[in-house]
């Protein structure tokens, strides 16, 4: 499989989902912006894309639209906490450089 | 690396844009800051994990301020530097506070708002407020992990204009941009509506720390419209515990005791009341600082007859609020209880009782205003399309002038919905008369002294004429956070005469500047850097916002050239804010925001003619 | 669209006494939808002040045609007749007969619940009866005069009725 979450991240994603009261599944993507080039794109899914890549991992519907697909081969999406902090962190293998916040990068 | 949240369909934002936003529920015992992550709303808990932050500021000799927990259990011990319920003292004078006395805090009678003199100096209730704002500005950063676009902070629906200016003016003083300021009920509403896809009429029983609200509100497919609103700005839990307290003495035989013990006792009392929560009764034990013993058995019916008038005072709102909505508490389709004090047994009886019906009680009453607010943060910041819901809110209690006699004419109707301007036109009364005194008061009295005085001014440079001649258009405004402001005009003769005012129970301009300079002391540098972060923000989304809206009817509402200015102005701004000083930011700001005037227009008549359009073509599919 | 319109063309409404309540709430829900300053929060300053303008506007519009008395006296002021003016005070004597009789009752009531609810609801029978008059005299006969008359009588109820609601608000 390409692209994965982790456990931690699918079982945050069906509760947020849930609470959220509707949505499909999960989209992830890249798109050009930001100070490296690149930026993640991570949002709630409510109507399908044909286009979309559609995939499973964990019981979390994902979908990837497929002109982002090879720029998170082997990308694995993980929930994390820092501090008082916690959110989505994308492992992305392709990544060469990313600006030091960590929102933008270049593969 | 910077942590991501889910975002809405379509409403991902560029790296370092995110726009966060909070609602901060500021209570009289406790407060708190809350968030939509992940689509859901959260209450943001600091590194102990605790949600609620207790509303108690300590100010210390060296300058510290000590706010939340720590404050509260050094209470007993410094009780004249450590501030409790300031909620209680905001936009109030010393004469509005009839329990001063049993307070241990040295007020100085300030005019328009009293203050308190502590070990740091006489502190304003806007700025103690102001240190629980800041401290909860400070979590939420830490958890979101960036700087705050803006906060919705929520006030209790009976709160008159100058509690609202105060608050306003304390977040202000924070360095929070305000994006609204919401009723506390209405802000309950939301997040009960939205969880249980309510419709039909609902009433928020909304008993704090320190106030009271009733709302009446009907929900229909996404609106929440509050029909009537009432309640008592100085009635709350801490009542219930000051009744208790004033037993614990009268049963130890004391009419009297320090400062120390007062603070020690109240506290005591409080614990007292919580306990009898789920259990038949609670035990008071405690050593004064004479050596006495207090050891006393506090029966839920003895706490249930020492309050039983409270209890009842809560309910004459109540009956109030729904003759004004012209409706029967048996048309009341459901209670929503908001507010730790809802907690109390009798409470709930007594409300289940009054209205005929169980209240509800599904969501944490403590929390469920943050968790509205932050809903509706939100959609002001622009992280969601608001077309889910719409909220339609009311002025809570009628505001007018003085007129002869000392009598008050009502401008605008409590229960008008707001933003609701309303005009009315005056003439002199003597011969020659060239300026006219205007008195502006809050309340539902005939009598002015039975009123809240807001603000009086004067409009001068009226063109002598004979009496009745000259005609005075007195015009109130009161805008979305339900804030009223007032202009004059003589419009006799054409001769145009007009001022501006804002309450005097609030802070002028100057003085939140001047306190924001204190707050600042020994570093201008802060400030100005403050100055130009704050004007780089609102640069920023003035750009982003024109840009959304050329985007959407910038081909369809403009001609060639006009399309072309806008898109330079836009430009300007854009070079200002990457080079550019205060000065320059904020005239290329100003410029774009004139140059926009037209455009907007333009915009909102066709969304006026957009929403007709709909609605007729509706009627003819049917 | 301007600020020009009257509030029926406001709402896309026939300028007539009787309304369709429904419609008017819908087409006014469907504006605030659109114009509400919450629409507005993160817009520019040059919107933000429109839309407290436009949606103050839809307020007082809303506010006016949704209640009876406000609704009638308004078409009347369309067509150039203040109803309310001072000097327009001619009241036919039977009527100021009644209302003297109401107000003897209002006075006897002072503090008694049952009788001012009793007298409200006889009070609030007869205020619909003059809206029906209204209907008539404006939409059917579209006789002025006689229309700016029952709205005179409407007036009396409207504060008898409030006189009411005070003295019920004063026993709490």
């Amino acid at each position: 499989m390409p692209v994965t979450l982790s456990e931690r991240a699918a079982t945050h994603v069906k509760n947020f989902l849930n609470k959220r009261g509707k949505g499909l599944g999960l989209k992830l993507g890249v798109r050009t912006s930001g100070c490296s080039g690149m930026a993640y794109k991570l949002e709630f899914v409510d109507a399908e894309d044909p286009e979309d890549v559609k995939f499973d991992s964990h019981g979390v519907t994902v979908y990837i639209d497929p002109k982002s697909l090879s720029y998170l081969e082997g990308t694995e999406l993980d929930f994390v906490r820092e501090g008082l902090n916690e959110g989505f962190k994308f492992n992305n293998p392709n990544v060469k450089s990313q600006c030091g916040c960590g929102e933008s990068f270049n593969v | 690396m910077a942590l991501l949240q889910i975002s809405e369909p379509g409403l991902s934002t560029a790296p370092h844009q995110h726009r966060l936003a909070v609602g901060i529920d500021l209570g009289t015992t406790n407060s708190l800051v809350a968030s939509v992550r992940n689509g859901v709303a959260v209450v943001l808990n600091d590194a102990a994990g605790h949600g609620l932050l207790p509303s108690v500021v300590r100010y210390q000799r060296d300058g510290d301020v000590e706010v939340g927990h720590g404050a509260l259990a050094r209470a007993a011990e410094d009780p004249h530097n450590t501030i409790v319920s300031v909620k209680r003292f905001m936009g109030r004078g010393i004469k509005d506070i009839p329990d001063a006395a049993t307070m241990p805090y040295q007020f100085v009678d300030a005019p328009g708002m009293v203050r308190l003199r502590t070990i740091a100096g006489e502190k304003s209730p806007v700025e103690v407020s102001a240190e629980i704002l800041k401290q909860l500005k400070a979590r939420a950063e830490a958890a979101l992990g960036g700087e705050l676009v803006g906060a919705v902070i929520t006030v209790p629906a009976y709160f008159d204009d100058a509690q609202r200016q105060a608050t306003k003016d304390a977040a202000r003083l924070a360095g929070l941009n305000v994006l609204r300021l919401l009723n506390e009920p209405t802000a309950a509403a939301i997040a009960y509506g939205l969880d249980n896809a309510a419709e039909g009429i609902y009433a928020v029983y909304d008993l704090g720390g320190g106030t009271f609200d009733i709302s009446i509100l009907k929900l229909t497919r996404g609106v929440f419209e509050v029909l009537a609103t009432n309640g008592d700005s100085a009635l709350g839990g801490d009542d219930f515990d000051r009744r208790v307290y004033c037993w614990l003495l009268e049963q130890s035989l004391l009419h009297t005791v320090g400062d120390h013990d007062k603070a020690m006792l109240m506290a005591k009392a409080r614990e007292a009341k919580e306990h009898l929560t789920d259990h038949p009764e609670a035990r008071v034990t405690a050593v004064l600082a004479t050596g006495q013993l207090i050891d006393l058995v506090l029966t839920e019916a003895k706490f249930n007859e020492l309050t039983a008038s409270l209890v009842n005072k809560t309910l004459a709102p109540c009956r109030k609020a729904l003759r004004d909505a012209g409706l029967d508490a048996a048309e009341v389709k459901g209670v929503v209880m908001v507010g730790g004090s809802t907690r109390v047994p009798r409470i709930q009886a007594a409300v289940g009782e009054f209205f005929g019906q169980t209240p509800l009680t599904n969501l944490d009453p403590d929390k469920v205003v943050a968790l509205g607010a932050a809903t509706q943060a939100n959609v002001l910041a622009g992280n969601k399309a608001g077309d889910d819901w719409l909220l339609l809110d009311v002025v809570p209690l009628s505001l007018g002038l003085e007129t002869m006699g000392g009598l008050t004419e009502k401008i605008i109707p409590r229960n008008a919905t707001i933003p609701t301007a309303r005009a009315q036109e005056f003439t002199t009364f003597k011969d020659g008369q060239t300026a006219m005194s205007i008195h502006v008061v809050q309340g539902e009295r005939e009598l002015v002294s039975d009123c809240r005085s807001l603000a009086r001014f004067e409009l001068r440079g009226i063109p002598p004429m004979v009496a009745g001649a000259a005609r005075v258009r007195v015009t109130f405004q009161v805008d979305a956070d339900g804030l009223l402001s007032v202009s004059a005009r003589e419009t006799g003769t054409g001769i145009e005469a007009s001022i501006a005012v804002k309450p005097s129970y609030g802070l002028g301009d100057d003085e939140v500047a001047r306190m924001l300079r204190d707050s600042y002391a020994h570093a201008q540098d802060d400030m100005t850097a403050r100055n130009l972060a704050e004007a780089r923000v609102d640069g920023q989304r003035l750009v982003e916002a024109t840009e959304a809206a050329l985007a959407e009817n910038g081909d369809s509402l403009l001609d060639a050239d006009e399309r072309a200015a806008l898109d330079k102005l836009v430009a300007a701004l854009k070079t200002a804010l990457t080079d550019g000083d205060l000065t320059v930011i904020k005239r290329a700001s100003d410029a774009l925001n004139q140059g926009t005037v037209e455009f907007a227009a333009r915009r909102m008549n066709l969304s006026v003619k957009k929403a007709l359009a709909g609605h007729r073509l509706d009627e003819l599919e049917i | 669209m301007d600020f020009n319109q009257n509030h029926f063309e406001l709402f896309g409404l026939p300028a007539t006494f009787a309304i369709d309540a429904d419609r008017l709430d819908q087409a006014y829900r469907d504006i605030q939808a659109k114009i509400h300053p919450d629409r507005f929060a993160h817009a520019g300053d040059a919107e933000k002040r429109l839309s407290m303008q436009w949606t103050t506007r839809i307020n007082e519009a809303y506010q006016t045609l949704r209640k009876p008395f406000e609704r009638a006296r308004y078409l009347l002021l369309l067509r150039g007749i203040d109803a309310m003016a001072a000097g327009n005070t001619h009241m036919p004597a039977d009527f100021l007969m009644r209302q003297m009789t109401w107000r003897e009752a209002l006075a006897d009531a002072n503090g008694d619940t049952p009788a001012l609810t009793t007298l409200e609801r006889e009070l609030r029978d007869h205020a619909r009866e003059l809206q029906q008059e209204l209907a008539d005299r404006i939409d059917q006969r579209q006789d002025w005069p006689a229309a700016a008359e029952t709205l005179r009588k409407l007036r009396f109820m409207e504060k008898l009725l409030e006189e009411i609601d005070d003295a019920l608000a004063a026993i709490e």
